[in-house]
């Protein structure tokens, strides 16, 4: 009899009892040695966990239940349009980023009325030195269109179902709010290039903040950084496009697919 | 709790000598903390309130569990793995390669520099602003008043704002509008003709934006700008209520062989 204090869980006398292939062997030895320092049992067991709520079974769809399956595949697809406005929104910012390297926002470098700008110059830049620098310019667009048409048809969606009933009405104000911002991150970006049109968009932009009765004023100072176009202006819009328009409409788009993961997809009936 | 035998940091005893500020003085006896129900009892006001409506929605909660028919079994709905994933995987892919597609095939345009001081001919948005930009086209139809010798009483800006909120205004209220737990077309043609409506408003008003492209008379395009949705929204109604009978039929007799009425 040994001395030495008896080990209850000795694994690997356990292993030698096992009759195991060579693989299996290394296997168990790494695992042990690697649990035994990590305790990584634990985080397998998470992972576990995740596994089956991944294949989670789910009560039978209301679809189902009522047997309209074999009415309703052919609409699936337009229930994924608010998955495909999320898909174009993160090629949107993937490329947008990637525009912001070599992006400027400034309006200096014009000597006389109607020259390029830097802003402007930057643009010409990406299109014709940056290598796959005008791919990268038409994959921004390209997306940020996509996506303006993904969520105003996933709207029509929501509406022809009569998704928005009750429970969902506050994802549906969330959505319009969404939409909105949607067509205003259009907007600033449209700004951006200082082009012709760009300055021509944002004037009538500063004409509407003005004509509203009250606060026009202010909203023209604070959205275009004045009542005339020009540095501030581009840089108002630019802000507006980097920054606060990214974090305010992911935020949302957070709080819209929480509040659908909460509520649940209407069915048809 | 402070006796002389509670022992210091140093081992000692003797209180006088205490450096360590005794115990914690803060620490809540755990027997004292009160349970839910004795909470519920103290509370009063808008707490009380609160807990006694959480109570009948947990209650309200179990019942319909208790009275529920729900059917469940072993597998229900599409595992998310694989189907799930690999449609979506498929549905992605496909979406982004669209993306690229047209990307590659028809690249962006760009114009000339901007320039304060010459206006161009034709100032567009993007083409999912048209509707708006056609919104701001409306100053033939902002009501003037002969009180006024014919001047108009909002400015076309402002009026053309207002025709925004407008639109975003009633968008906003479709869900305190149209109430009940009617979901298709058929069953509701009314909200259905509105929608179609919409729909094709919004698509003449785009049209009216880009009126320059179009050689209709600018009189005629206006009507058609109006006349169109509601023909659309009319046609609609129409139809749907045609389908509604078979259609209602059918989906009734499903609905109440599986779910009868109390
Ligand atoms: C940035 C824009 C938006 C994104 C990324 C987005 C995303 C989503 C996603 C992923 C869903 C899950 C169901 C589905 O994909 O159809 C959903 C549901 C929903 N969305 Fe959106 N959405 C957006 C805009 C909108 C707009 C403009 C509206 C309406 C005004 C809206 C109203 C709703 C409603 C009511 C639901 C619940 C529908 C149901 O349960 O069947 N969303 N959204």
């Amino acid at each position: 009899m040994s001395l030495k204090k008896q080990d209850d869980m000795d694994h690997n006398a356990w292993l030698k009892s096992q009759d195991l292939t060579a693989i299996e062997t290394a296997f168990l030895t790494t695992l042990i040695w690697l649990d035994k320092r990590l305790r990584i049992v634990d985080y397998l067991e998470l992972l576990e966990t995740m596994y089956y709520r991944a294949n989670l079974q789910m009560p039978k769809s209301h679809t189902e239940q009522y047997d309209l399956d074999n009415k309703f595949w052919y609409w699936y697809p337009l229930y994924s349009l608010g998955s495909l406005s999320i898909i174009a929104y993160l090629l949107a910012a993937v490329s947008g980023a990637m525009l912001g390297f070599y992006y400027a926002p400034s309006t200096a470098g014009a000597a006389a009325q109607g020259d390029p700008t830097a802003a402007y110059d930057s643009m010409v830049m990406i299109m014709q030195d940056v290598q796959f620098g005008f791919m990268l310019r038409s994959i921004h667009r390209w997306a940020a269109q996509f996506m303006v048409a993904a969520v105003f048809l996933h709207m029509l969606r929501v509406y022809f179902t009569g998704a928005y009933k009750e429970p969902r009405e506050v994802n549906w104000i969330l959505g319009v709010v969404l939409i909105a911002l949607t067509l205003l991150f259009g907007f600033s970006g449209y700004v951006l290039p200082w082009k012709q049109l760009s300055f021509w968009a944002a004037q009538i932009g500063v004409e509407l903040a003005l004509a509203t009765p009250i606060v026009g004023e202010w909203a023209a100072q604070l959205l275009f950084g004045g009542f005339t176009l020009g540095q501030a202006t581009l840089v108002r819009m630019y802000i507006l496009h980097v920054f606060v328009l990214p974090f305010v409409v992911t935020a949302l788009i957070a709080i819209h697919v929480g509040i659908v993961w909460v509520q649940g997809i209407a069915e048809p009936h | 709790m402070t006796d002389d035998t509670t022992p210091m940091t140093d081992g000692g005893t003797d209180d006088e000598a205490r450096t360590d500020g005794g115990p914690p003085a803060t620490v809540p006896p755990d027997d004292e903390t009160p349970t839910w129900s004795d909470r519920k009892e103290r509370s009063q006001g808008l707490a009380q309130l609160t807990y006694q409506y959480f109570e009948r929605s947990r209650r309200e909660d179990e019942d319909l569990r208790a009275e529920s028919t729900y059917v469940e079994r072993d597998v229900l709905g599409f595992p998310t793995w694989p189907h799930e994933t690999i449609r979506n995987l498929a549905i992605t892919s496909f979406f982004l390669g669209m993306i690229l597609l047209v990307a590659s095939i028809l690249p962006s345009h760009f114009g000339d520099p901007a320039n304060a001081g010459s206006t161009p001919a034709i100032i567009l948005p993007d083409w999912y602003l048209y509707w708006s930009f056609g919104l701001l086209k409306l100053s033939p139809i902002n009501p003037d008043l002969a009180v006024l010798g014919g001047n108009i009483i909002v400015s076309n800006e402002l009026y053309g704002l207002i025709a925004h909120g407008a639109i975003f205004g009633v968008i906003t209220l479709v869900p305190f509008l149209n109430k009940g737990n009617a979901r298709r077309p058929v069953e509701e043609p009314g909200w259905a003709a509105l929608g179609v409506t919409g729909v094709i408003l919004a698509i003449t008003l785009a049209v009216l934006a880009i009126q320059n492209f179009f050689p209709v008379p600018l009189e005629l395009l206006f009507s058609l700008v109006f006349m169109l949705p509601v023909a659309g929204g009319v046609i609609t109604y129409a139809v749907l209520k045609t389908m509604r009978e078979g259609y209602m039929y059918d989906l009734n007799r499903r609905y109440y062989m599986l779910r009868p009425p109390k």
